[in-house]
C-alpha cells in the first residue's frame, strides 16, 4: 500500500540557488540539524548549583567533540578550512557567553537548555542586524555552537554518518561542524532549505567540487530518504521524484554535460587494480596519466586510480573563501605534503589564479569582465608580495622533498614578458632564502598556455621555460570568446572547434622542437574520446581529475596510436566544429565501435 | 593606559577567522583590552571572541583601542600589527 501510494508521488520542482555547479541524480538522504523545541523548567533553589554543573559539564564535553572535529577538518579539508572550529572553541571559552548562561540559570532558576536558547537567541538577534552580508552569516556560528551544547546536555552524541554512494544531502542547512563529520567523499550533491554563496557549506562544497543549491524553503519538510531526486546545480534546479519522461532527459544532459557529471554516473570511483604499469596503446606509443588535484580529500584518490604523479595542483585552493591568504609557512607544509603524495613522479604547483571569478562574488564589483582582467600572474605580478611568498613557500618545500620533486607552472601567461618577471623574482626569492641560510630547493618553471597569444608565441615561450602545460578550459572559452557559465552562448562552446585543435596541435609542436615536455591538463583530457585525440595530436602526457584516470586509462589501452593520429589530423582539416563532431562520431565508431557507445560522443545537433 | 587607533584593512572585516585570531592573542596578555568604535555606538572586550564579532567592523571601519595594565605597551602593539597587517589576509 505505502510502495503504491509512493509510485503515485507526483514530481515536484524548487528553484534556488546553485552555489557550487553540476547535474546529479540520486537517492535524497536526509540529515536533521534543525532546531530543537526547547521548553523551560524552573527549578527548585537546591537545584540550581546542579544544573550550573551540568551546564559546565556539557561545555567541556562540547569542547572535546570540537577539537575532534577541527582536527578531522584539519586532515580532510587542509588547516585553512579548519580555522572556523577555532571560533567555536573560543566561543565555548568565552566568559561573555558562560557568565550569561550561568547568570540566568541562577538568576531565572531556569534549566541549562533554556538559558542557553535564552542567551544565544539575544546574540542571534543583534546578529541578525548586520549588514554586511559575510559578517552577518557568521550568526550561523553561534547557532552551530549553541545547537552542540545543547546535544551535549541531552547525552546524545551526533552519530558518524554513513553515507551511501549516491547520496544527495538534504538538510534545512548544514553549519560548519554538521559539513565536517558528514563523509562526504559519498555525498554526490547538497540540498539545503538556507544558507548562501558564502556559506561554510557553498565554500566546501565548491571547493570538494560537490554540486550544491542553497535556498529552497520547504525541500528538506517534502523530501524523505529514499527518494529519487534531481539536483541540477547549472541552473539552480531540483526535482523530487522526477517522472520518467525527467529522468531520461536529466540522463541525456549528463551524458552530454560535464565530464564530472558522467564520471559520477559510470561509477568511475571503483577503484583499478594494477595500475602502476606504464600504459601503453597497443601500438607501443608510451602515455603518462597524471592528476590535477585541489584539496587534501582528493588526496586518496591520486594513489587509489594510479596517478603518476600530480601534474596540477591548483594552488588557489588553500584560501578557504575570498582574500584569506596562508602564509608562508601554511603554504610550504601544504606543498610539502603534496610532493610527499605524488611520490617518485613528482608535482607541478601552479601559482595562484587569483583574481576574477576565482575570487568569488565581490571581485565582479570591481572588475567588469574579471575573465580578461588582473588574474592569475597578472595579479601576483600586482601583489609581487603575494607571489614573493608563494615563490618562497614553494622554494622551501621544494629543498625538503626527499623522493620526487616540485615544480612551478605559471598561470595566464600571454608571452615572454611575464615569465622573464616571475622567473626573476622567484630566483631573487631563491637568493635571499639562500642568505637567510635556508635551503632553496631547484624547481623547474613552466608555463601555463591558456591565453590564444601564448599559442601564437609558442615557439619563442618554449626557449624560456622549462616546460609547457596546456589549460584546454581556459584555452577554449578564450580562443572562442566564450564565457562557459553563460547559458545563453552555451551553443559557441565547443571543444571540438578545429582552431581548438590546431591550438593544442601547435603548442605540442612547439614544445617537441625546444625538446621540453608538455602536460594536457583540462577537462578535455578526463574525457575518452577527447583524451584519445589529444594523443593522436602528438600529447603523451595528460593530468586530470583523479576519478577520470581508471576510464582514460581503459581506453587509451585499447585503441591504436597511429589510427588517433591518422584521425586527429583529418579532424584538423574540418571546416567547423560541426564537421568535426561528426566526424568523430564516425571514425570513432568505425574504428572502436566496443569502445564508444554513442552516448560517450559528441552527440548530433550538440549545439543546441 | 595607552589609547591607540585602529583600522579594519582585510576585505573581510573582523569575520570568524580574524576575530579568532585577535582574541588569541589578547588572551596572550595580562591587560584589560577595549575596542570601540570611534563613533562611539559599540564597544567590545578584545578578549571575547562574541565581543568582538558583536562589533561587526566591516572593512574600512576605524576602532579605537584601549590597553590598560602591566603589558599595555606590548599588547597594545601586538594588537595594533594585526589590524596593520590585514590578520594576514591578502588585499585584493
Amino acid at each position: 500500500m505505502r510502495e503504491r501510494v509512493r509510485g503515485l508521488r507526483k514530481e515536484e520542482r524548487w528553484r534556488g540557488l546553485s552555489v557550487s555547479d553540476g547535474l546529479v541524480l540520486g537517492h535524497v538522504l536526509r540529515i536533521h540539524t534543525g532546531t530543537r523545541h526547547i521548553y523551560r523548567a524552573t527549578l527548585d533553589e537546591a537545584d540550581v548549583a546542579r544544573e550550573t554543573r551540568r551546564f559546565r559539564a556539557a561545555v567541556r564535553l562540547a569542547r572535546r567533540q570540537l577539537l575532534e572535529v577541527k582536527a578531522r577538518a584539519e586532515r580532510e579539508l587542509g588547516p585553512s578550512h579548519a580555522y572556523i572550529f577555532d571560533a567555536h572553541l573560543l566561543m565555548l571559552e568565552d566568559r561573555k557567553l558562560l557568565d550569561e548562561v550561568k547568570n540566568h540559570i541562577e538568576r531565572e532558576r531556569s534549566n541549562a537548555e533554556w538559558a542557553i536558547k535564552v542567551v544565544t537567541d539575544r546574540l542571534l538577534a543583534v546578529y541578525s542586524e548586520i549588514k554586511d552580508e559575510y559578517l552577518r552569516e557568521r550568526g550561523s556560528d553561534i547557532e552551530d555552537v549553541a545547537q552542540r551544547l545543547l546535544v551535549a546536555l541531552s547525552g546524545e552524541r551526533t552519530p558518524t554518518r554513513q553515507l551511501v554512494e549516491d547520496a544527495v544531502i538534504v538538510a534545512e542547512d548544514l553549519l560548519p561542524s554538521a559539513m565536517a563529520e558528514l563523509n562526504l567523499e559519498h555525498a554526490r550533491a547538497i540540498a539545503t532549505d538556507a544558507g548562501g554563496w558564502t556559506s561554510h557549506m557553498a565554500i566546501i562544497a565548491r571547493g570538494l567540487g560537490i554540486p550544491a543549491v542553497v535556498g529552497l524553503r520547504d525541500l528538506y519538510r517534502r523530501a524523505r530518504t529514499g527518494d529519487k531526486i534531481v539536483v541540477d546545480a547549472l541552473s539552480g534546479e531540483i526535482v523530487l521524484h522526477p517522472s520518467a519522461e525527467t529522468l531520461q532527459s536529466y540522463q541525456t544532459m549528463i551524458a552530454r554535460e560535464s565530464p564530472r557529471a558522467v564520471s559520477q554516473t559510470t561509477g568511475a570511483r571503483a577503484p583499478q587494480t594494477g595500475p602502476q604499469e606504464v600504459l601503453r596503446t597497443l601500438d607501443g606509443v608510451e602515455i603518462t596519466l597524471r592528476a590535477n588535484v585541489e584539496l587534501p580529500a582528493e588526496y586518496e584518490g591520486v594513489k587509489r586510480f594510479g596517478a603518476r604523479g600530480i601534474g596540477l595542483y591548483r594552488s588557489e585552493f588553500l584560501m578557504t573563501q575570498r582574500g584569506v591568504m596562508p602564509s608562508e609557512d601554511e603554504q610550504r607544509e601544504a606543498y610539502l605534503e603534496v610532493a610527499r603524495l605524488a611520490g617518485v613522479d613528482g608535482a607541478t604547483v601552479r601559482l595562484f589564479d587569483l583574481g576574477g571569478d576565482k575570487m568569488g562574488g565581490l571581485a565582479h564589483d570591481t572588475e567588469r569582465n574579471p575573465a580578461l582582467g588582473l588574474r592569475a600572474i597578472r595579479f601576483s605580478l600586482a601583489h609581487e608580495e603575494v607571489l614573493r611568498t608563494q615563490a618562497r613557500a614553494v622554494l622551501r618545500a621544494a629543498a625538503a622533498v626527499t623522493v620526487g620533486r616540485l615544480d612551478i607552472v605559471l598561470p595566464m601567461i600571454s608571452d615572454v614578458t611575464d615569465v622573464r618577471r616571475a622567473r626573476r623574482i622567484i630566483e631573487e626569492e631563491s637568493a635571499k632564502l639562500e642568505r637567510e641560510g635556508k635551503s632553496a630547493g631547484r624547481v623547474r618553471i613552466g608555463a601555463m598556455i591558456e591565453v590564444p597569444s601564448a599559442v601564437l608565441v609558442a615557439s619563442k615561450l618554449a626557449r624560456e621555460v622549462d616546460f609547457f602545460s596546456l589549460g584546454t578550459n581556459d584555452l577554449v572559452q578564450y580562443l572562442l570568446a566564450v564565457d562557459r557559465g553563460n547559458d545563453e552562448v552555451a551553443a559557441w562552446f565547443r571543444s571540438l572547434h578545429p582552431a581548438v585543435l590546431e591550438s593544442i596541435w601547435r603548442t605540442l609542436e612547439a614544445a617537441r622542437a625546444a625538446g621540453i615536455p608538455a602536460v594536457v591538463c583540462g577537462e578535455m583530457a578526463a574525457t575518452p574520446a577527447y583524451a584519445v585525440l589529444l594523443v593522436g595530436l602528438g600529447a603523451t602526457d595528460l593530468s586530470m581529475t583523479p576519478s577520470s584516470i581508471a576510464r582514460v586509462r581503459r581506453t587509451i589501452s585499447a585503441i591504436e596510436h597511429a589510427a588517433a593520429q591518422s584521425i586527429a589530423r583529418e579532424c584538423l582539416d574540418g571546416e567547423s566544429a560541426d564537421a568535426v563532431e561528426e566526424l568523430v562520431r564516425v571514425r570513432f565508431r568505425e574504428r572502436w565501435p566496443h569502445l564508444f557507445p554513442p552516448e560517450t560522443l559528441p552527440a548530433v545537433g550538440d549545439q543546441e | 593606559m595607552i589609547e591607540e587607533r585602529v583600522n579594519v584593512t582585510n576585505r573581510l572585516g573582523l569575520h570568524a577567522r580574524a576575530a579568532a585570531l585577535l582574541v588569541r592573542t589578547a588572551n596572550g596578555f595580562q591587560s584589560a583590552l577595549r575596542l570601540e568604535r570611534l563613533d562611539g555606538s559599540a564597544s567590545a572586550d578584545a578578549k571575547s571572541i562574541l565581543s568582538v564579532l558583536m562589533l561587526a567592523a566591516a572593512r574600512g571601519t576605524e576602532l579605537r583601542l584601549e590597553a590598560s595594565g602591566t603589558d599595555e605597551r606590548e599588547a597594545a602593539s601586538a594588537l595594533c600589527q594585526l589590524f596593520a597587517c590585514g590578520f594576514g589576509e591578502l588585499e585584493a
